[in-house]
């Protein structure tokens, strides 16, 4: 799975976790671009992207993302394991 | 009261209760929250609409969610994150309910765990299924 479809599938799940069939997602998407993107809202994004992806994340993983793509590029790592 | 810390919770895990449905609860609920449609407070209404008596709240019967997971998993450390509820039959007054909920997924990072949770009567018929979201204090 190469960035692109890694980041088509995110989208789907930002779309779902923020009820907001039209939210466009890219590289730079942060929690500042995205009003309800609160500290609960993290947590269901992490959660659908680790059953999406299945994988896990580590907190410290987790604390070291800045954006979309950051997570983006971190599942594709992950999955190349 | 469990006290399940969240080192101790394993996928799989099943913890439940009973409970009787009875006129105080409705009652109460409608105080509450001032539903007083008349599915819920008046049986001859409810007989024209089709059903055998007045209906319980969905939400009365939703209410034991909360339970299962402020008291029985994890109990006493339990922060409800959130909840998805479904319903699928209607609750009367009298019938006993069994509330069950099984750990589903956990999430390491956030020490957060999802329950797969259902509500079933007497004779075996599930009234709700829901899928719930807990963290740890």
């Amino acid at each position: 799975m190469n960035k692109d479809n890694i980041l088509e599938a995110m989208q789907q799940i930002f779309r779902d976790v923020f009820d907001d069939e039209g939210l466009v997602i890219d590289n730079e998407t942060s929690a500042e671009d995205i009003e309800d993107w609160d500290s609960l809202a993290q947590i269901n994004l992490v959660i659908s992207m680790e059953k999406e992806f299945k994988v896990k994340f580590s907190l410290l993983e987790l604390a070291n993302l800045h954006n979309v793509g950051d997570m983006a590029d971190l599942i594709g790592q992950k999955l190349q394991q | 009261m469990n006290r399940y810390k969240f080192t101790e919770v394993k996928v799989g895990l099943v913890e439940g209760f009973t409970i009787s449905i009875n006129q105080g609860m409705m009652s109460s609920f409608a105080d509450i929250t001032g539903d007083v449609n008349p599915l819920h407070l008046d049986s001859t209404y409810a007989n024209n609409k089709g059903y055998k008596g007045k209906v319980c709240y969905g939400m009365l019967t939703s209410s034991f969610y909360s339970t299962l997971v402020g008291v029985y998993l994890p109990g006493e450390f339990c922060i409800l994150q959130g909840i998805e509820i479904n319903f699928s039959s209607p609750v009367y007054i009298g019938d006993v309910l069994r509330v069950e909920g099984v750990v589903d997924y956990i999430n390491e990072a956030y020490k957060v765990i999802e329950l797969k949770a259902s509500i079933t009567n007497q004779s075996g018929k599930k009234i709700s299924k829901a899928k719930i979201k807990v963290g740890f204090l």
